[in-house]
C-alpha cells in the first residue's frame, strides 16, 4: 500500500501526477473499500485472471478490484469485471493494437442475462449516455484497467489521434424485454439463464433517425450509413455493430425477419464499390482481401464483413426513432462474450 | 506526511513478464534475415532495396520476404514458425 494525502482533492492531484486516473476524481483505494469489493467472490485475491497489453501487466483480482474501488464501482460488479478481463485478453480481441492504434477505438461492454438487471445495468433509454451508476462506472473501471494494468498511458503507448469519449466509459446492457428475436448471449450459445459480458472494438457511435416503417426502406438507410467509404471494416472485412431501438426491431421483426435475416439483407445492400475508396485505402484492402475475394477491381463490390453473420446486433434504448450503427476496428478485432460467474 | 492515508496502488508492475533478450549477430554475413511485411503500401518497395543492399553490401546469404494481412494483426502462426525455425534476424516495419 501506498500513502496518499489524505484530503481528496490533494489526493486527487497526487492521482493525477502520477496518470493513475483517466482525468477525473477518483475513489480512494483503501483497503476496507477493497476487501468488500473481494468479498463479492470466491476468486483469490492473488490469482492472476489475464496479462493485460500492451505491457501485460497482471490483472489479479485484487488490482482488478482496485480499479473498480478508484472508478466508483459499486462491490457487486467485481464478477462482471473479472469476465470482461478474460474477454479482452482473448487473443482474437487484439487488444494490444486496440491500446496502441491511432484509430478511435474504444472497448465496448455489453451486459446480457439476469446480472443486468440485479446490478441496475441500464439497457433502456440513455443506456448509452448518463445518468445510470453501473454503466457508468463499469465502463470507468475498465479504462482504468487498460491504463493502470495494461499501461496504456494516452499519448504514450495509446497513440490514438483524437479517440474519442468512449474511452472514458462505454458499457450497457440489452434490453432483451424489447428484444423481438434471441439475445446476443443465446445467438452466441449461451443459455437463457447464463450472465455473459461481450467486449467489442468500437470506433464509435452514429445516430440513424428513421421514421421508416417498413423493413425494406429501414434496412436500405441503415445499410446506406454502413456505406462509407472511410470506415476500416472495408478495408479487412470487419465486425461493425447495430444497436437497434426495439421500434425499428419490431419493424424489421413484424416484417418477418429474423436477426439472421437482417445481417444478410444489410450484409448484401451495404456492398461498397471499392472505388469509392481513396487510392491508397484501395491498395490497401486490395492487399488485406486478396485471400478472401481474389483480385479487387474498381467495380468491385466489398463486403463489410467476410461473413453476413460477423454483423453485430443487439436492441437497445428506449422510445424513438434512434438506432445506433457502431463502426468497428476493422477485421482486426473480434468481439469476445464470457459468462460471468462469481 | 500529516493527513494521510493508506490506499492501494493501482498500477501493475511492469517486470511481470520473464525477459528474453535477442540474441545479437556479431555481423550479417551468410546470415538469413527475413522481413515480415505489414501490409502497408510500398513497405514491398522498400524491403526489395533494402534486401538488396543486405546482399550486395552485407554479404547476407539470404532474405525472406512473408506478409501479413495489416499492420494491426499479427503475422499467421506459420510465418512466425518458419522465420523462427530459418533466419537469423528478422526485420518488421511500417512504410507508408
Amino acid at each position: 500500500m501506498i500513502e496518499v494525502p489524505e484530503r481528496l482533492d490533494e489526493l486527487n492531484r497526487f492521482f493525477d501526477e502520477r496518470r493513475w486516473s483517466d482525468g477525473l476524481p477518483v475513489v480512494p483505494s483503501t483497503r476496507e473499500r477493497v476487501e468488500r469489493m473481494l468479498r463479492q467472490t470466491r476468486r483469490a485475491p492473488e490469482e492472476t485472471i489475464a496479462r493485460i497489453a500492451p505491457v501485460f501487466g497482471a490483472a489479479t483480482v485484487e488490482r482488478i478490484a482496485i480499479n473498480a474501488v478508484l472508478a466508483g464501482c459499486h462491490p457487486e460488479v467485481l464478477p462482471v469485471l473479472i469476465a470482461v478481463a478474460e474477454a479482452i485478453a482473448a487473443p482474437e480481441f487484439q487488444l494490444q493494437s486496440i491500446q496502441a492504434t491511432t484509430h478511435p477505438v474504444a472497448v465496448w461492454i455489453i451486459i446480457n442475462g439476469a446480472v443486468a438487471g440485479r446490478l441496475g445495468v441500464n439497457g433502456g433509454g440513455n443506456c448509452l449516455g448518463p445518468g445510470t451508476w453501473a454503466n457508468a462506472t463499469l465502463g470507468r473501471a475498465l479504462r482504468l484497467i487498460l491504463q493502470n494494468i495494461g499501461g496504456a498511458l494516452p499519448g504514450d503507448m495509446d497513440r490514438a489521434t483524437q479517440g474519442q469519449p468512449g474511452k472514458y466509459t462505454f458499457c450497457c446492457a440489452e434490453n432483451e424485454a424489447e428484444n423481438p428475436w434471441e439475445p446476443l448471449h443465446v445467438e452466441r450459445g449461451f443459455a437463457p439463464d447464463c450472465s455473459t459480458v461481450t467486449v467489442v472494438g468500437a470506433a464509435g457511435t452514429v445516430n440513424m433517425n428513421s421514421h421508416a416503417k417498413d423493413a425494406g426502406d429501414l434496412l436500405r438507410v441503415i445499410a446506406d450509413t454502413m456505406a462509407f467509404p472511410v470506415g476500416i471494416d472495408y478495408v479487412y472485412g470487419g465486425e461493425p455493430w447495430l444497436v437497434l431501438s426495439p421500434e425499428h426491431a419490431h419493424v424489421l421483426k413484424r416484417d418477418g425477419l429474423s436477426k439472421a435475416g437482417v445481417k444478410h439483407r444489410l450484409w448484401n445492400e451495404s456492398r461498397l464499390a471499392a472505388h469509392r475508396l481513396a487510392a491508397k485505402d484501395f491498395g490497401r484492402t486490395q492487399n488485406a482481401r486478396r485471400a478472401e475475394l481474389g483480385e479487387i477491381a474498381p467495380d468491385s463490390l466489398l463486403p463489410i464483413s467476410v461473413r453476413p453473420q460477423d454483423i453485430g446486433i443487439i436492441v437497445a434504448g428506449s422510445a424513438g426513432t434512434h438506432s445506433v450503427y457502431v463502426p468497428a476496428f476493422g477485421g482486426i478485432s473480434r468481439s469476445v462474450t464470457r459468462e460471468v460467474s462469481s | 506526511m500529516a493527513g494521510t492515508m493508506l490506499v492501494f496502488d493501482p498500477v501493475a508492475p511492469r517486470d511481470g513478464e520473464p525477459g528474453q533478450s535477442s540474441r545479437k549477430l556479431d555481423d550479417l554475413k551468410g546470415k538469413v534475415v527475413g522481413f515480415i511485411d505489414n501490409g502497408k503500401p510500398n513497405f514491398n518497395h522498400l524491403v526489395d532495396d533494402l534486401a538488396e543492399l543486405l546482399v550486395g553490401k552485407y554479404r547476407v546469404a539470404a532474405v525472406m520476404k512473408r506478409a501479413k494481412r495489416g499492420p494491426g494483426v499479427p503475422a499467421p502462426d506459420e510465418v512466425i514458425k518458419e522465420l523462427c525455425e530459418r533466419c537469423d534476424a528478422v526485420i518488421t516495419g511500417s512504410g507508408d
